[in-house]
């Protein structure tokens, strides 16, 4: 940082010490670490290498003498190309490295990047949606980690850097989750400690690699394998296997990335949010503020209800639109496997107020639950679930006593799928907007769908065949609803006000009965959260 | 068949201009001429003897069921200009379309992230703007076509009014 090169302008920040301290109050510049871009790229010097000595590599296993006649000739040649590449590849890593730049001062993250092309960024900290800490396979050999710091822009990470020592991509997590919940903004103390964390719950590698083989690719693998023996048996011909190879290549591939990914999943609370562990070569760690879930999805696949597995994914303002391969998929996973317990946990963390004084009945219905055959509305034993009207069970013969939903005081929950069961539910104060929708057959069952708008993500949570009174009556009180909700929105920095998850003690998991406190507050405390001592002073986020 | 609707009862729909219909005439009429060429090429050479497959009836039958499906759909179009509707509440911003798919939509103020207008060249011919609200999801597509431009231009002011006194974060 001494000395400053001819390219940058004078009073460039972080050219010179002064023009830093001048600008921006705290926080110096800094770089990411050297070797991050030898770790990140060394595919490229992989392949430089590899090209350039693949000749003199075939020939040593040939068995040939090292340099012949027709070799000697070119050698200098390749000597020269491979090491101009080699060189310049190096030192574009080199002036990437020294152009790259961040600080994180003054409710800002800047990251300042390019040679050519520059590019300075600057993004508010209190606008995080989430932070992710990646450690690809190379990285961690060399106790490095990418920092990835999610706004809601639904694309790419604002900020992105790679790599840090694991050390200080902790730290300055810590540091940017502390000034965005507006408890360590002073300049005094700009090193903040790491929140401590508490482990709710883990996924044991056993059930994973049980819920990869009973998932729903596991039934198409076996109808594929059965009908391609019916098929090689009937035709007799052999050479039918031999068309296997590259869909069971691929399938291993598949099922290695799920297994890879899911592998020792853990989620923790710490007052920053929820935090996720998971990954067997490649690890990640996401940390979710509280509040950050736009909307969430519990499902069960046919097979997985032997072992009463459920799996949760969730609408991430930051993570956007993911896609079906590896890494998108496992950001918006909430829980890969869990059982019913591990729900209600993982339910308690991201609705810490469910708004209905039992949680854990209105789960079971949303996720078990079929209204009554003779179609009579006794929604008290289903929950409260209102389900599409007897009418219009020829529309939906075996989903009319599934789909249906429930408005506590704090989200909605919409439950559908007699065999692919699904539970979604989306906090009031998160619905961007509210759709009813007919077409001509629904009109003549008198029904409409409800379709609520959410952030990209994996979950579009859409509630089918209700009928056309408690629809018009939903989407009334739902706009209304949002709106109150929004009214009442807390501030962004949510440590600010008083605190909103202190760290709590053993999670006692056995015990799953809802408790009413005796408590000291006005408000009775409604939450899935299973009971656990010390969780008395845990501070929902409530209004007020 | 019961023809109930699907939107609140007591909301008083603001509609869009009749005029709108003209454009969506000049959509319908360019969309359609141009599928009615491509439809109509067998049939010509049919006649002129330059093909011997396929029969008459079938190379004059598919053109004829196209136009006649392209005439239901211009027979629609004055209802469907005619159903689309907006209100201003005090809190939140209704918007409904549709005879046969019907569709109602509730943009809270506080929600909207910008407000869009645009015009396409018939709809400036004619004095008209399409207005259009984005909030942070996609599935949205809150559009309201047809609007006289300075209705158009109100409803922005308005709207962008709204949305600030009622701003919510995500």
């Amino acid at each position: 940082m001494s000395s400053c090169p001819p390219a940058v302008k004078p009073g460039w920040p972080g050219c010179d010490g002064s023009a830093v301290t001048e600008g921006m109050p705290d926080g110096a510049w800094l770089r990411v670490h050297p070797a991050s871009p030898f770790v990140r790229g060394w595919v490229a010097l992989a392949a430089i290498g590899f090209f350039f000595g693949r000749d003199t590599f075939e020939r040593l296993l040939q068995g040939g003498p090292l340099i012949d006649e027709q070799f000697a000739g070119r050698a200098p040649w390749l000597l020269l190309g491979g090491g101009t590449l080699l060189l310049l590849t190096v030192a574009g890593y080199i002036l990437t490295w020294y152009f790259t730049r961040y600080q994180v001062a003054a409710g800002y993250v800047r990251v300042n990047t390019g040679f050519l092309f520059r590019q300075q960024r600057q993004a508010r900290l209190d606008r995080v949606q989430a932070i992710d800490i990646v450690q690809p396979l190379l990285a961690r050999i060399f106790g490095l980690a990418e920092l990835k710091f999610e706004v809601a822009d639904a694309g790419e990470s604002a900020v992105r850097l790679a790599y840090l020592r694991m050390a200080d991509a902790r730290q300055l997590r810590a540091t940017i989750l502390a000034r965005a919940a507006g408890v360590a903004d002073s300049p005094e103390s700009p090193e903040a400690v790491e929140a401590p964390e508490h482990a709710v719950l883990t996924v044991p590698p056993s059930r994973l690699a049980g819920s990869l083989l009973l998932s729903e690719q596991s039934v198409g693998v076996v109808l594929g394998g059965v009908a391609s023996v019916a098929l090689s048996a009937v035709t007799e011909n052999r050479a039918f296997y031999l068309y296997l190879i590259p869909a069971a290549l691929g399938l291993v591939t598949a099922y290695w990335s799920m297994f890879n990914k899911g592998y020792n999943f853990t989620a923790a609370v710490s007052p920053d949010g929820i935090r996720l562990r998971y990954g067997l070569l490649d690890t990640q760690a996401q940390t979710l503020p509280p509040g950050r879930i736009q909307a969430l999805r519990v499902s069960q696949p046919p097979l997985w209800r032997i072992f009463g597995w459920y799996r949760m994914q969730a609408n991430v303002a930051g993570y956007g639109a993911a896609g079906t391969n590896g890494e998108g998929s496992a950001r918006t996973t909430l829980l890969p496997v869990g059982t019913f317990a591990d729900v209600l946990a993982m339910l308690s963390l991201v609705l810490p107020d469910p708004g209905t004084p039992d949680p854990v009945r209105v789960v079971t219905a949303g996720l078990r639950g079929l209204a009554d055959p003779a179609g009579t509305p006794d929604r008290d034993a289903d929950g409260g679930f209102v389900t599409t009207p007897r009418r219009a069970r020829l529309l939906a013969p075996l989903g009319w006593r599934r789909n249906g939903f429930v408005a506590t005081d704090t989200a909605l929950l919409i439950r559908s799928g007699r065999w692919w069961r699904h539970l979604v539910m989306v906090p009031h104060q998160r619905t961007q907007s509210i759709a009813l929708e007919q077409g001509p057959l629904a009109r003549r069952f008198r029904v409409v769908d409800l379709v609520l708008h959410t952030t990209a993500g994996p979950v579009s949570p859409r509630l089918v065949q209700a009928g056309l009174e408690e629809g018009r009556a939903l989407f009334e009180a739902q706009s209304a609803r949002a709106s109150a909700a929004r009214k009442l929105q807390r501030s962004e920095h949510w440590l600010a006000l008083p605190p909103v998850v202190e760290p709590v003690e053993t999670p006692d998991l056995d015990k799953l009965d809802h408790r009413s406190e005796p408590d000291h507050r006005s408000e009775p405390d409604h939450r899935v959260q299973p009971a656990a001592k010390g969780q008395s002073n845990q501070k929902g986020p409530h209004h007020g | 068949m019961p023809t109930e609707a699907i939107d609140p009862p007591g909301i008083a729909w603001l509609r869009v201009s009749p005029k709108y219909v003209t454009v969506r005439l000049a959509g319908w009429a360019l969309a359609n001429l141009i599928v009615l060429a491509v439809l109509a090429v067998p049939l010509v050479l049919v006649l002129s003897g330059a093909w011997t497959w396929p029969p008459l009836w079938l190379a004059a039958a598919v053109p004829a069921v196209m136009l006649l499906l392209a005439l239901g759909r211009l027979a629609l179009i004055p209802r469907q200009v005619g159903s689309i509707g907006y209100a201003e509440r005090e809190d939140d911003l209704l918007i409904r379309r549709g005879i046969f798919f019907q569709r109602t939509l509730v943009v809270p103020y506080g929600r909207m992230q910008y407000v869009d207008i645009g015009a396409g060249p018939v709809e400036r011919a004619l004095g008209l703007c399409t207005l259009k609200l984005h909030t942070a999801s996609a599935g949205t597509s809150a559009e309201i076509p047809g609007l006289p431009a300075g209705e158009g231009a109100r409803l922005r002011e308005q709207l962008s009014a709204r949305g600030e006194a009622r701003l919510a974060g995500l």
